[in-house]
């Protein structure tokens, strides 16, 4: 490539080469190095401090040269025990520690737990909260994206671009804060709905953002697509076929990057997202520029998205009606003492779950992040887990380091979008 | 309560699972239960990874990803308290499955990262927090806690606060 395009889909105009799952795993070994076990190496330790590890993800590579032979991961410098603690405390009091796992995507995490547990309990959940939090979804999925692009392209050594798609989060994380009062945990989902309302004059404002962040989208495209020292260092390194991402639990943007169009907003639809008219984004290189190209195709449906949401956003209330599993209107709990009553019920003893698990996934930003609950039909759950894909995903560092150079290790990680809260729990 | 989840009969995908793991293993399978529309299989210990690798290798099933795998305790299940619970997942059928199997105290389980090396992380945090063993595990060491920790922290006798250090002093009750 090289020359400046003249629109944004730079990488459409190109003739689309689909290569097999063969001829990616004959370019898959020709790009790595062949190591020897048993030769002499260096071990190098980079992280759990180390400016380009992105979170406390700490790697210790054995190289030799500068290729990498071998990679320990450790992890758990974050863990907070989140499963433990879900067994202590009711459904309900359980929403604000999901908010700590992905902390770049908050509400993506609140979003999993509360689908979970609606579909335990078979709450029906408003059409409007259904179309709220598919909004309030992909404006995280915005958030967090954008922040990964600055992050990956400072990792590929450009300093400016991160300051560029910080400011342009900035507008996201405001809608946020005018929504819920948050910017970043924002709890705003609730068991059978959303916490709050949309406020006075946030629908129009969202517009108005989804309306601008394409034009931006544009601008980094024209930074980035066709620029030529990322084409060189992003292409044709860490390559990950479909079978390596099935056997390894890749899920997410990487996935997609194997010309693998699997998406639980499609496969699997949840909140409002078969009423809404979307493509999932698929690339074919599986390395690392695709998955760059995922992630800005997967920006500009979330826009999409967010804009037919608005268009037929429905009137209506904004969390379920259900005394049994969800908390009253806090506005009514003063008022009406049938919904204090509620509240109290839920507060002191927490809502009636019936006996019985589930697993419930959900596309996150990062993947596919899985929910299972055990309940022996008491407030709390009896066991809760969590299966989230920065978990996999930094499980999976070794096999896609190895064979690379250590330069490239850098941008490998993160293009597979690891956040170490998310990974530890 | 009409739940938007809710199926009342088991979908075509899932009666394929069913038929075949049914005709593969017959009453060697323990159980099975379907609740909101999930299946679930309880499978002896020795035929866990045969099943395992049935279910990936089989056509018909194709469950290419195991989506999770996790311990849990029963403290009240006196003969097999602990159980690890594996999630299937077939990307290109679009279908789920839930495995079981019910281990006593100090009872192992063969490893599944033979089957898929995903398996590794999930086995030993399963470990840490459980102390359930799993023979053949390259490398069955802590993973999220830290190497001295002791204690199995999810079973339910283990207390949320810890064993070490952080605890509430009761025993200065009345003398301060």
């Amino acid at each position: 490539m090289g020359g400046a395009p003249t629109n944004g889909h730079a990488h459409g105009a190109e003739a689309v080469h689909r290569p097999t799952l063969e001829e990616l795993k004959e370019r898959k070994i020709r790009t790595r190095q062949r190591v020897h076990e048993g030769q002499e190496t260096i071990t190098v330790s980079m992280g759990p401090q180390h400016p380009s590890m992105h979170g406390v993800y700490q790697a210790v590579v054995d190289l030799d040269g500068e290729i990498i032979v071998r990679t320990r991961p450790g992890i758990g410098n974050l863990h907070r025990g989140v499963e433990k603690l879900a067994e202590q405390m009711t459904y309900h009091q359980f929403i604000p520690v999901t908010d700590r796992l992905d902390y770049v995507a908050s509400f993506a995490m609140n979003h999993g737990y509360c689908e979970a547990v609606e579909k335990l309990m078979g709450v029906e959940v408003p059409r409007r909260a259904r179309y709220i939090r598919t909004i309030a979804h992909e404006l995280v999925r915005l958030a967090n994206h954008i922040l990964w692009l600055g992050v990956h392209i400072m990792d590929f050594g450009a300093q400016t671009f991160f300051l560029i798609c910080f400011r342009d989060r900035e507008y996201i994380l405001d809608l946020f804060e005018m929504v819920c009062g948050a910017r970043l945990t924002h709890s705003y989902a609730r068991i059978g709905g959303v916490s709050k309302d949309l406020p006075e004059g946030w629908v129009g404002r969202c517009r108005s953002v989804v309306e601008f962040l394409p034009k931006r989208f544009d601008e980094y495209e024209r930074l980035i697509t066709a620029n030529r020292i990322f084409n060189k260092r992003a292409r044709n390194i860490g390559i990950f076929t479909s079978e390596d991402c099935n056997a390894w639990r890749i899920t997410g943007p990487t996935l997609r990057s194997t010309g693998i169009a699997r998406d639980l907003r499609k496969d699997e639809p949840y909140a409002a997202y078969d009423e809404v008219d979307f493509e999932v984004a698929v690339e074919y290189n599986s390395d690392v520029y695709d998955r760059f190209l995922v992630r800005m195709k997967e920006m500009r449906e979330s826009c999409k998205i967010i804009r037919q949401c608005l268009d037929n956003l429905p009137d209506g209330p904004y969390l379920a009606h259900d005394a049994a599993h969800v908390l009253p209107l806090k506005k009514n709990v003063l008022r009406d003492s049938a919904a204090m009553i509620q509240d109290f019920m839920h507060v002191l003893r927490g809502p009636q779950v019936p006996k019985g698990e589930v697993y419930r996934a959900i596309e996150v930003p990062k993947g596919e992040m899985g929910v299972y609950i055990v309940s022996d039909g008491g407030p709390i759950p009896q066991r809760l887990h969590l299966s989230t894909p920065s978990f996999y995903h930094g499980q999976a560092v070794p096999p896609m380091f190895e064979g690379e150079m250590l330069a490239d290790s850098v941008g490998i990680f993160g293009s597979i979008d690891v956040v170490l809260g998310d990974c530890d729990r | 309560m009409e739940a938007r989840q809710e199926t009342v009969e088991i979908p075509e995908a899932l009666k394929v699972v069913f038929a075949r793991l049914e005709e593969e293993f017959g009453g060697r399978l323990l159980g099975s239960s379907f609740f909101r529309g999930e299946l679930t299989f309880t499978v002896p210990v020795e035929d866990y990874i045969a099943v395992l690798k049935y279910c990936r290798d089989t056509p018909d099933l194709a469950f290419e990803r195991l989506d999770s795998l996790l311990g849990n305790h029963y403290p009240g299940r006196k003969e097999a308290p602990m159980e690890v619970v594996v999630h299937l997942t077939s990307v290109s059928k679009n279908t789920r499955l839930r495995l079981k199997v019910m281990l006593a105290e100090g009872q192992s389980l063969p490893t599944a990262t033979g089957v898929w090396p995903s398996a590794d992380w999930d086995e030993r945090e399963t470990w840490e927090m459980y102390g359930i063993q799993f023979d053949g595990h390259p490398n069955l060491i802590r993973l999220l806690t830290t190497e001295d920790f002791e204690g199995f922290p999810l079973r339910k006798d283990f207390p949320l606060q810890g064993t070490v250090g952080g605890r509430i002093r009761t025993d200065l009750k009345g003398k301060i």
